[in-house]
């Protein structure tokens, strides 16, 4: 029945808004670039969103942990084959993007008889300098961008605009704690907002309550440091640096509970 | 599937990498009753009290000629483990290269370290599979494998025959042409000496490894030594709890002069 094309694009549509439907209950993922590195922040209930991929790349995820484990494997094969067969240094985030991850992940969702990927993905790559970091976060459909200082993962992809306008008014950046700052902040403006974006379904069936937050504007301080307290104090905090100055090959850090609570503002921090 | 067990060789396998094929280049080598060990180096690793001391000589040599005066033989294959090789540089720095990226690749698609004895089977495997060439004696290598076993809390260390046979030191092992001067030194020491090398601290052991070096390239052509006046010294690592360190050249330079050159 999906062989006239209007059938096809129709099976397309739907396939749009079943996976649109399936992140609304995800945790964004923010990455900024700052002097001493790629900062990488999400939240998450029990399974990790970010990894290791190469020396100098990490890989942050938003989806189903079964695919995004699927993935990640896909790229940790090219990338240590590569960085064997020739370089280190020739192991891009570009490169794993470019040829690896999108054809795999567009395929697979025009491929309307098998299961799509339910995986959004950001590869971050710090540079030997700050105008070299590179991050690319790429849609399930297999449409990628490319940006220079500042990448997000979220349900919507309408949020962006207002985000980076965000960004802008911070960056750049010339330290951890500020960067932990700010990331936070980012990801609690883009939680807000997704909550803001209606779902698909219920535009549908036309019962749109009006959202606490309005998708053309920034919720307010207050809203943000609520938003950020309540996940704070429910869900685990996960934050990466890529350490440009770790003066070592390999860059990923973890970074602890411990070390990061310092550079959580009091007004994010949950009452005990 | 393999690939999900963090195995970086079958990966490379199924790319169709020929990871076995360290093979002789001609047909019909077959091993003579006498093959010789063409290592022709010094490379040793001695425990002190701090943890595990680990030097490599820096001369590459092809018979009677000196190929190169600034090899480093002594390889971080990760931030807890050292391999340091004599034999055919070409065979041991690809093992070398191998065991790094096997070590990254399961680190992370494993999400784990691997353990202090599956590092031990990696260089086994490499060592077994390459037996073919080490007996033809285009393919020989007989490393020294040293590292911090975090679940015992302690630096150990290994020596390997070409064939791949694996036996744990428990005071040093040594390994290259200029290998016997200093496992006599060692022997001695250990026995009539001042107390044993395991108990020397930094200073007194690092002085020892440049008087061990010096001593072994006094008498095995293949084996450089320190020469002061080209700033070339021995490549030396220490492995404890925090990791591998690099002993920087100053460090050795002062005490070469003030320790071994003008001493006594």
């Amino acid at each position: 029945m999906y062989e006239e094309p209007y059938r096809w694009i129709e099976a397309v549509a739907n396939r749009r808004q079943y996976l649109d439907d399936q992140f609304t209950q995800g945790n964004p993922l923010v990455a900024v670039s700052f002097t001493q590195g790629i900062l990488l922040l999400s939240f998450n209930r029990g399974t990790d969103k970010i990894y290791e991929i190469y020396d100098r790349i990490a890989l942050g995820g938003m989806g189903h942990p079964a695919d995004l484990e699927k993935l990640r494997y896909a790229l940790l094969d090219m990338a240590h084959v590569e960085g064997f067969q020739r370089s280190p240094t020739d192991v891009t985030a570009s490169r794993l993007m470019k040829n690896g991850l999108a054809p795999v992940i567009k395929e697979a969702f025009e491929e309307i008889f098998k299961a799509p990927y339910i995986a959004k993905i950001l590869l971050a790559e710090v540079g030997v300098s700050q105008e070299r970091d590179r991050l690319f976060s790429i849609n399930y459909d297999g449409m990628f961008e490319e940006q220079r200082e500042f990448g997000l993962l979220a349900a919507s992809t309408l949020i962006r605009g207002l985000l980076t306008q965000e960004w802008k008014s911070h960056s750049p950046l010339s330290s951890l704690p500020s960067a932990v700052e700010v990331s936070l902040r980012l990801w609690g403006i883009a939680s807000l907002l997704q909550m803001a974006t209606p779902s698909p379904d219920a535009e549908e069936a036309g019962t749109t309550s009006p959202p606490a937050t309005s998708l053309s504007t920034l919720p307010d301080d207050e809203a943000i440091a609520s938003r950020i307290r309540e996940t704070l104090s429910k869900e685990t905090l996960e934050c990466v640096l890529l350490d440009r100055e770790s003066g070592k090959m390999e860059t990923y850090r973890t970074l602890s509970h411990s070390e990061l609570q310092p550079f959580i503002p009091s007004v994010f921090q949950p009452a005990i | 599937m393999m690939g999900q067990q963090g195995d970086f060789l079958q990966v490379l396998r199924e790319r169709g990498y020929a990871v076995e094929d360290f093979r002789p280049p001609f047909a019909g080598g077959t091993p003579s009753g006498h093959t010789e060990v063409t290592a022709g180096t010094t490379v040793f690793a001695i425990k002190y009290a701090d943890g595990v001391l680990v030097a490599g000589d820096r001369r590459a040599t092809a018979g009677n000629v000196v190929m190169y005066d600034r090899t480093d033989k002594v390889l971080e294959l990760d931030r807890f483990s050292v391999l340091a090789i004599a034999g055919v540089p070409a065979t041991a720095f690809e093992m070398a290269r191998i065991l790094e990226h096997s070590f990254k690749y399961y680190r992370r698609s494993q999400l784990q370290d691997l353990s202090f004895e599956g590092k031990l089977r990696a260089l086994s495997t490499l060592l077994k599979n390459n037996a073919p060439a080490a007996l033809a004696g285009t393919g020989t290598v007989a490393p020294i494998f040293a590292g911090y076993d975090q679940l015992e809390g302690c630096g150990k260390i290994f020596f390997y025959d070409i064939l791949g046979a694996e036996f744990e030191a428990v005071e040093y092992a040594v390994s290259g042409s200029g290998s016997s001067t200093i496992r006599g030194i060692l022997f001695y020491m250990n026995r009539w000496g001042n107390g044993p090398v395991a108990g020397m601290n930094e200073e007194e052991a690092l002085t020892f490894v440049l008087r061990l070096m010096t001593s072994a390239a006094e008498f095995d052509s293949a084996t450089g030594g320190v020469d002061a006046q080209a700033q070339l010294y021995p490549i030396v690592k220490r492995i404890s709890a925090e990791g591998v360190r690099a002993i920087p050249a100053e460090r050795l330079k002062s005490l070469f002069s003030e320790k071994v050159l003008n001493y006594v």
